[in-house]
């Protein structure tokens, strides 16, 4: 088998028998990104010299009897939002070129202290949201499935990077599906956690009260292991929550005996761009579910147009306000696609941000209402598998095919979950919500949809 | 519902009002994701009493422990 298909927690129980080293690991992710990188663009910048001496390092301190826990020696990497000390941080765009942060943002730093290897930084949407584009300073990423479709947004290199085997878990950020979408149309999982469960302090903002930082990998394991890594609280960020993290490994191999799972079917299953490829997915888990001991019931929230119209406007008008100055004096130094929809910001009232304020409010109680007699929730990631570049649609219009926005409005925590193909024979996923800061039923649930729709017997395409 | 002249109009007065100029040609493109996007507020306005109250009207705890 190659390292490349190894989990997290094969690499950490290979590591700690001696039978590979990070080193290993290392060059061996490096061969593959030289490989495959060049027809798929995840990278924007690769950091070779400090990914082997993060690995080196990670070796002598295992020699040495030091063991800093399960992502000790892993190699990852961050989509370039993430601020990295004296490393270039871009948000992909014109605008921040030479970018060099004089320090980590907090996820990187935790990563460092548990003795990650940091592999580089990875293409993204225009400041997490304007893509794909191809007219930013770098190429947009590609689907290693069809390189002629794309990976949905905005953490597009990261789903890239996983799904082609190069890096087994990659941090993104989930503004509006940004982690979830190219999770559900890579074969990936990914999971948006609780809001003010990771701290956002050094990544760049889209939008204050809807940005989520987390990470996209191969399997629902890595994603428990790495927000293990990075939940807990950060006194310098303001959103951050002090909340006691849990255990996300404990419960996982549970199964889904006993979980009660509410469906709110009005969300999909009449919306226009849902495909019967995606519909069919969503009924087979649910039966699965339901044999695995699960109790599943159609529920109600309300009408999915109110959660996607207050997310769009909350997220228009503050990214705007992040904006503003450099749009008035360098629009065009935007891509074209970021520009098109920045610009709306500046058409949204005080009453409309106030009124997208006031829906946020009553459809938090709605699925906090819902969340009260079911353990988790069961819907769409995308309705459609991802589309080819020459016919994507603005994630946030009233056509989007995203079912993800309204838990970045209500700060649920929510993973997309792959269970099989379409008929075009691209990923499909599934998206699990849960309570506010119960990561852990949100993995349990994810992980027993992932077993039972039987995706770990699906061959990668690369 | 505006019409897409009036549509077109109340856009330019905001763009002209934040001091933005967008390309002439991009003005179609970007016309259409305005109706789009005034689709989505109109949804909201109007929706609600004086008693709904925004997200970001606090709810504080009670002294000596969480609810």
């Amino acid at each position: 088998m190659s390292t490349a298909d190894l989990s997290i927690a094969e690499m950490g129980r290979a590591l700690r028998a001696g039978i590979v080293t990070s080193a290993q690991l290392t060059r061996d992710a490096l061969d593959r990104i030289a490989t495959h990188d060049p027809k798929l663009n995840a990278f924007v910048l690769l950091t070779p010299e400090r990914a082997l001496a993060d690995a080196q390092r990670a070796d002598a301190e295992r020699k040495a009897g030091t063991d800093r826990g399960p992502f000790h020696g892993i190699p990852y990497a961050l989509k370039d939002i993430y601020d990295t000390g004296g490393i270039r941080t871009t948000c992909h765009s014109k605008l921040r070129l030479d970018n060099i942060p004089a320090e980590d943002s907090a996820v990187a730093a935790k990563f460092t202290a548990a003795g990650g290897v940091l592999l580089g930084k990875l293409a993204t949407h225009e400041f997490a949201l304007g893509g794909p584009s191809f007219d930013l300073p770098f190429p947009p990423a590609r689907n290693p499935w069809n390189p002629a479709h794309v990976t949905g947004g905005s953490s597009s290199g990261s789903a890239t990077a996983i799904a082609a085997r190069m890096v087994r878990m990659a941090m993104g950020s989930d503004t509006g599906g940004s982690i979830r979408g190219p999770a559900a149309w890579c074969g990936l999982a990914g999971i948006k956690p609780t809001y003010g469960r990771v701290s956002r302090r050094g990544v760049f903002p889209l939008s204050w009260t809807l940005d989520h930082c987390g990470p996209l990998s191969r399997s629902v394991e890595d994603s428990a292991i790495a927000l293990g890594v990075i939940a807990g609280h950060d006194p310098a960020d303001a959103a951050s929550a002090d909340v006691p993290v849990g255990d996300y490994l404990a419960d996982l191999n549970k199964g889904a005996a006993g979980l009660r799972v509410g469906i709110p079917r009005g969300f999909f299953q009449d919306a226009q761009a849902a495909t019967q490829d995606v519909l069919a997915a969503i009924d087979r888990t649910a039966d699965q579910l339901r044999a695995a001991g699960a109790t599943v019931e159609d529920i109600e929230l309300p009408d999915y147009a109110i959660f996607a119209a207050a997310g769009r406007i909350v997220m228009m008008a503050e990214a705007y306000a992040i904006h503003a100055a450099d749009m008035r004096k360098r629009l065009l130094d935007y891509g074209e696609i970021t520009a098109n929809r920045f610009v709306l910001g500046a058409t949204i009232g005080a009453a409309d941000y106030i009124d997208a304020l006031r829906a946020r409010r009553e459809m938090t109680d709605a699925v906090n209402s819902v969340l009260g007699r079911y353990d988790v929730l069961l819907t769409a990631s995308a309705l459609c598998t991802a589309p080819r570049f020459d016919a994507s649609v603005d994630a946030l219009s009233l056509a989007a095919p995203m079912q993800t926005m309204p838990f970045n409005l209500t700060g649920h925590p929510a993973m997309s979950v792959p269970v099989g193909l379409g008929f075009d024979g691209l990923p499909v996923g599934v998206q699990i919500v849960g309570r506010a800061f119960d990561e852990a039923t949100v993995f349990r649930a994810s992980r027993a949809v992932e077993v039972l729709s039987g995706w770990e017997s699906v061959a990668l395409p690369v | 519902m505006p019409s897409l002249d009036e549509h077109a109009a109340e856009f330019d007065m905001l763009m002209r009002r934040a001091g933005l100029t967008v390309p002439e040609q991009r003005r179609a493109t970007v016309l259409a994701s305005y109706a789009d996007f005034r689709g989505q507020m109109d949804l909201l306005r109007g929706r609600y009493a004086h008693t709904t109250e925004p997200a970001n009207v606090f709810r504080v705890p009670p002294m000596g422990g969480a609810t």
